[in-house]
């Protein structure tokens, strides 16, 4: 009996002492620090938003910045706010990041890049039928394929840069990249491709010392979120409501963060690490104690996740009852 | 007789845990379970004149259901049309669109009339490293296989909720094991895959009150011409860790992808590395079987250890070809 106990608790403390001696071996790639002070920082979207925000803080920590938009107004507009705030300038370019050899002349006249931001987006919810098919072609245009034209502009001047520091490209993916929901059917798609891009692009560039972060914000409290509210369907608010909403400093703070760390998945609220943890996939962790962290709760991460879609299930499925019922009457 | 006290004490404390958390699934998992008959329904399929459309088109018309089958080129479409008759003494339908055509597409529905299965499998593949793939291939790669999907679907939906018969009916859209990992030579296609995911998870919300189920398929290599096209021109690298899963060939390929959409299942897996892959990459997708969502749970932590160590594997062998491509 006593034999039998003691076994059981050896078990119980030795197996996740070697799962964590285990990981602690075989993570791979290996961590790293990117440095941003003092380091050519360029980030597209940078006008407004979480991009603005992640080009003041940037600043302020000593990064030189770039800031890549359309809309020249507004891009002189975000220099002088930048400048009013820290005293520090940024570059400003404007370029269409569709457009492949507009973001190339820009890339090539901002000078080597460090830490490449990808963060500019557009994001339209409604459900698919609704969807204008030309909406869904600029969702996937400028989410997407936008960011390949910008890492595609980027590669080989970080590829061949002077100094060996590591360098990092950022791509701003959001929670609807890690989980699809009502009425983000495209922008959901163009945030989770990023994701094949960020896995296969990591592969490709670490033997030249390039790391690729992944950030997951959820619902920022920006300009264009809260004109996006006011046109949501009641469906997607509602499930929307199950992730919290930040501000844009915090999740500025957080990016800058991951990305100094060389996070390949960086997350911004205790949410966004539930929701990291369920969606892990076979996406590359760098630190032995967050992979501990995954393996062992993957199991209760799926299990709050089944829970969420028990809930969104029912939300649909009653709303669609309340409906029915108010058609017949 | 007191350790084989305490041993059913322990038995119990393992399967009491176990029997409530199988009681529980079995209460949350949702959408609910469907199934979905083909035999005389509309089947139709996007990229069904060659591989795994061809194979999905001959399956299904061999199970009775009525068939057609789009794709640009109408004499591959005759020549599937044919091999299909003389296989199964079946005639399938044939219309010639590209998916990334709106107007097209919309004609192409509208003349095969009502459809109750719809399969998105056309795709193209092309493997390279994002600085040396060219930028109207990684347009051409977003839009045939993203955006036509988007295309196809939207043309599709409006018949498919206001149909007169109101048995469950399917979308199914052809991913790929690079829809679950993206690796090295891959960036377009996968991201490609990957956005399938997105839209399959948001699209299922939005149709689920009409009866409407949708199915995301992840084959691995699977032995087509097109493979077979591509593997010649397989980057090293790629090559190499594309080894970590098996090659199929088409017509089990077509044959599991059948028997995921007829059980309405979310994801659909066709071999044991597969499995294993679906269970990693679970996340937040709708999981019908509650026996399922339990295997999930409890093997979701060997799940990740296991990924962990291929990426072990992956950018060892990365760093093993550099070390030798420098030493050269």
């Amino acid at each position: 009996m006593a034999i039998a106990d003691l076994s059981l608790l050896d078990l119980c403390i030795l197996l996740p002492i070697f799962i964590l001696l285990f990981l602690k071996l075989i993570v791979r790639p290996h961590s790293v620090n990117i440095q941003i002070k003092s380091r050519h920082v360029f980030i597209t979207g940078g006008s407004r938003g979480i991009g603005l925000e992640l080009a003041r803080q940037a600043a302020a920590e000593g990064a030189r910045v770039t800031i890549l938009a359309r809309n020249l107004e507004r891009l002189k507009e975000a220099k002088d706010y930048i400048r009013v705030s820290t005293r520090i300038d940024v570059n400003i370019v404007s370029a269409d990041v569709c457009d492949f050899e507009a973001v190339k002349e820009a890339v090539e006249s901002a000078g080597p890049i460090d830490v490449l931001i990808c963060n500019h987006g557009i994001y339209s919810g409604n459900v698919v039928e609704n969807l204008d098919i030309k909406e869904i072609k600029s969702i996937i245009g400028i989410n997407l394929v936008g960011t390949f034209n910008v890492v595609k502009a980027a590669l080989p001047g970080m590829k061949y840069r002077s100094d060996r520091k590591p360098v990092s490209i950022v791509l701003m993916s959001s929670q609807s990249g890690q989980v699809g929901i009502y009425g983000y059917s495209a922008y959901s798609a163009s945030k989770y491709g990023l994701r094949g891009l960020a896995e296969a692009l990591q592969q490709e560039v670490i033997a030249h010392d390039i790391h690729v972060s992944l950030v997951f914000p959820p619902d920022t409290e920006t300009l264009s979120y809260t004109e996006e509210q006011k046109k949501r369907q009641p469906l997607t608010s509602m499930i929307a409501a199950s992730s919290s909403m930040m501000q844009t400093d915090e999740v500025a703070k957080k990016t800058l963060n991951g990305i100094k760390c060389g996070s390949f998945f960086v997350f911004c609220n205790f949410k966004g690490l539930l929701l990291y943890i369920g969606t892990a996939g076979v996406s590359p962790q760098r630190s032995y104690l967050m992979a501990f962290v995954e393996v062992v709760f993957a199991g209760v991460a799926r299990f709050v996740g089944l829970c969420y879609l028990w809930l969104w299930y029912r939300s649909i499925e009653k709303w669609h009852a309340k409906r029915n019922i108010k058609q017949c009457f | 007789m007191a350790f084989s006290d305490i041993s059913l004490l322990i038995t119990l404390c393992i399967l009491f845990p176990i029997f409530t958390l199988i009681i529980f699934l079995k209460l949350i998992v949702r959408p609910h379970s469907a199934k979905i008959p083909i035999k005389s329904r509309h089947v139709f399929i996007t990229g069904g004149s060659s591989g795994i459309g061809l194979a999905l088109a001959r399956q299904a018309a061999a199970e009775g259901a009525r068939v057609t089958i789009l794709a640009r080129n109408l004499e591959k479409l005759k020549e599937a049309k044919s091999y299909i008759r003389v296989e199964t003494g079946i005639d399938v339908n044939i219309v010639s669109a590209d998916v990334c055509d709106v107007e097209a597409i919309k004609k192409a529905v509208e003349s095969a009339g009502p459809i109750d299965v719809l399969i998105c499998n056309q795709g193209i593949f092309p493997s390279n490293k994002v600085e040396n793939l060219d930028i109207k291939d990684i347009k051409r790669t977003i839009d045939v296989n993203l955006f036509g999907t988007f295309n196809m679907v939207k043309a599709a939906l409006p018949g498919m909720k206001n149909r007169s018969d109101r048995k469950p009916v399917s979308i199914a859209l052809m991913s790929s094991q690079s829809g679950q990992v993206g690796i090295y030579g891959y960036t377009v296609y996968s991201a490609s895959k990957y956005g399938l995911r997105g839209l399959a998870e948001a699209l299922q919300q939005e149709v689920i009150a009409h009866d409407i189920h949708v199915s995301l398929v992840f084959p691995p290599d699977t032995k087509t011409l097109s493979y077979e096209e591509e593997a010649k021109k397989r980057l090293p690298l790629t090559k190499i860790i594309a080894a970590s899963s098996s090659t199929m060939q088409v017509d089990e390929v077509a044959k599991k992808a059948l028997n995921g959409i007829k059980s309405g299942s979310f994801f659909v897996f066709c071999n044991f590395k597969g499995f294993m892959l679906s269970i990693a990459t679970a996340g937040v997708s709708p999981q019908r079987s509650y026996l399922k969502a339990f295997v999930e749970v409890i093997f979701a932590g060997a799940a990740r250890i296991v990924a962990l160590c291929h990426l072990w594997s992956w950018y060892g062998s990365i760093e093993k070809w550099h070390a030798k491509r420098n030493n050269k």
